[in-house]
């Protein structure tokens, strides 16, 4: 090559150059953080940043709870911004049950992010479809939510304040929601609660499942088999886990208000839960799985 | 954008970067490839590049690429452990610093990825199994594993099984704009059947594959097309996808050329997508320089761009990266890198920085 060939050559690679250096990012003006046009008379969601309320503000609900919500939300884990911190932490997950979902402190070992990553052991990349059908989380993102549980994965600021730890020991959220019909077994029964719970007064018998017969005659046909759980890593969830996939049919979920084993708050409350019918049990939920098709 | 402005974008960056390539007379980091003008297949048992190297791609290695090279030691390993088993592997390991505004800093030791290749020639140059396999971090998961018949020398050749689709620049930077907006790289395999051609300067690749939005729906499919013409100093791509699928349809090309000008390699890419399901079209640019200072030494630069869909105002990205990549020897590279991504004020993570030093061992 000669001289000026060559020198056409770079020319040429400095003009490529500068036109793409000469490419300006946008300047956000009538977007949101997501680069989404701001809706009238609607308010855009904060920065994503690495706290819990921001992640399930800027991912989870926009993104993830599109599938991950309500009866049929895959795994039933839902990610709305009413149960998705206690379906998520310390919980494992169902495709590998050896791993929890998230594991404060530790996002290697998060199943969340090998799920986002794109390495799990088992099933798709999350979001379900990308890269092809939408856009794989960046690193970035995936960033922010390994650093919120490497600092330990802590709840959103909402539920640790002053107000909630003072009002009366009350369930937030049931996962199979109360007179829900669900389209698959549910891995687990989830009760959440506005304060810790005091484990150490927890049994079998604080609470169980009990299938019958119809949901408009509650005949108690079996008591299902089943354990209960609550992860240090959140204190503030009760998991119940069938030790078998329920089958189709009615449930409820009852705690025994003539045990000892009742459930407390570390401060020693008690939830109260309503009137014990005649056999002694409080009824916390009723849910319905529907037959496979 | 409507289909024709779509076209006319498309078209103008074709004659953008023909043109560039006309002022030029016929004088896995592909950079490499451009650099010493050669096809994938020189250095690479996969004819489409990356993973394990070959009896030549070993060498460069040993020789070619460090600073310094070692005598003796090194002279008898070829990834070879038998006449017909070949292994290699990949290891990287770094540490990063992200630095984004209104956000404490974050800094982290990472393994980023162990891999292992292993190819068994069952018959020579005619059938073989090729597997890629992610061993670290967490649990061990298969990136490529299939049959292949025929040459991927000179002549055509068939893959069945899982493996990388070939669409444009096979970037070892995932997450280069262009690698996210095509969503096809290498941490995203495919399950189907690959028809490909080797022909002197020619490179062409015909893929019928499941397509990653219908992995669970057991329905739709994904084509992807490429052809590549490699020359000593220069080389044009061009490629197209299309998904057929439940969730919408997905369409996307690109053109992608490499230069040598003295002492730097240049490549370029830009894609087009099409995207159905969520009803965007996004654009995807690079611009990369290396810069060979040394041998054992090379300076990348990127310039990059973004814009994730077009129909909407004041929402481009940008990226610019700076890294360095040392080979002191065999086998051994130390990156430090940095880069700089601009994006919407309001999106903190659009307008990150990031540091890194990388270890990169490899066999």
């Amino acid at each position: 090559m000669n001289s000026h060939s060559s020198t056409a050559l770079s020319r040429s690679g400095m003009v490529l150059s500068i036109a793409l250096l000469a490419a300006c990012a946008g300047n956000g003006d009538g977007l949101d953080a997501n680069g989404q046009p701001l809706v009238p008379g609607g308010s855009a969601p904060p920065p994503l940043s690495a706290d819990f309320e921001s992640i399930q503000e800027n991912i989870f609900t926009p993104i993830c709870s599109v599938c991950h919500a309500g009866a049929s939300a895959p795994e039933g884990l839902r990610l709305d911004a009413a149960d998705s911190y206690n379906l998520l932490v310390g919980v494992p997950s169902t495709e590998v049950p050896s791993l929890d979902r998230v594991k404060p402190g530790d996002p290697t070992d998060s199943y969340i992010i090998q799920k986002l990553q794109g390495h799990a052991a088992v099933g798709a990349q999350m979001p379900d479809g990308c890269p092809t059908t939408q856009p794989c989380l960046s690193a970035t993102t995936i960033g922010f939510i390994q650093q919120w549980i490497t600092n330990g994965a802590p709840p959103a600021a909402a539920s640790t304040a002053t107000a909630v730890q003072s009002a009366p020991l009350a369930v937030t959220s049931i996962v199979p929601d109360n007179m829900e019909a669900v389209n698959a077994p549910p891995p687990q029964v989830m009760v959440a609660f506005n304060h810790e719970l005091d484990v150490s007064q927890l049994s079998t018998l604080s609470a169980h499942f009990e299938k019958l017969a119809s949901a408009a005659a509650p005949t108690v046909i079996m008591q299902v088999p089943a354990q209960i759980s609550v992860s240090s890593a959140n204190l503030r969830a009760l998991m119940i886990w069938p030790a078998a996939p329920l089958s189709a049919g009615h449930y409820r979920l009852v705690t025994d208000a003539t045990s000892a084993a009742q459930i407390s708050d570390i401060a020693g409350q008690q939830v109260a839960l309503g009137v014990p019918d005649e056999r002694g049990e409080t009824v916390i939920s009723t849910f319905d799985v529907e037959a496979l098709p | 954008m409507n289909q024709r402005s779509l076209l006319g974008a498309l078209g103008a960056l074709m004659l953008t970067i023909v043109v560039l390539l006309r002022a030029a007379p016929a004088t896995a980091e592909p950079y490499l490839a451009v650099m010493t003008g050669y096809k994938c297949n020189v250095c690479h048992v996969n004819p489409t590049g990356g993973g394990l190297r070959n009896d030549f791609g070993i060498t460069y290695a040993k020789v070619l690429l460090p600073a310094e090279t070692v005598d003796n030691t090194l002279d008898s390993w070829t990834g070879k452990i038998t006449d017909r088993l070949r292994v290699g592997g990949d290891l990287r390991t770094d540490w990063s610093r992200d630095t984004q505004p209104n956000s404490p800093s974050t800094q982290a030791f990472a393994l980023e990825q162990f891999r292992v290749y292993a190819d068994l020639t069952i018959l020579p140059d005619r059938l073989g199994i090729y597997v890629d396999e992610q061993v670290a971090p967490g649990g061990s998961q298969n990136e490529e594993a299939y049959v292949r018949y025929g040459s991927t020398t000179d002549g055509f050749y068939v893959k069945a099984g899982q493996f990388y689709l070939p669409f444009g620049w096979r970037l070892q930077d995932q997450t280069a704009f262009v690698q996210q907006v095509s969503g096809i790289n290498m941490t995203t395999p495919d399950k189907g059947l690959e028809v490909g051609w080797e022909h002197s300067a020619w490179s062409a690749q015909f893929d019928v594959t499941n397509g990653q939005a219908n992995a669970s729906t057991g329905s739709g499919y994904q084509v992807v097309t490429q052809v590549v013409y490699t020359k000593p100093i220069w080389r044009v791509g061009i490629a197209g996808s299309s998904t057929q699928s439940d969730a919408g349809d997905r369409h996307m090309g690109a053109l992608f050329a490499g230069l040598k000008t003295g002492p730097i390699a240049w490549l370029a890419e830009g894609d087009i997508v099409q995207d159905d399901s969520l009803e965007r079209t996004l654009v995807g640019g690079l611009l990369e320089a290396d810069w060979r200072v040394l041998k054992g030494h090379n300076l990348k630069l990127t310039a990059e761009y973004e814009d994730p869909e077009r129909a909407v105002r004041n929402n481009q990205q940008t990226r610019y990266s700076f890294v360095y990549e040392y080979t002191p020897l065999p086998f051994l590279q130390l990156r430090a890198g940095y880069r700089h991504y601009f994006g919407i004020p309001q999106n903190n993570a659009q307008n990150q920085q990031l540091t890194f030093f990388e270890l990169h061992g490899y066999f």
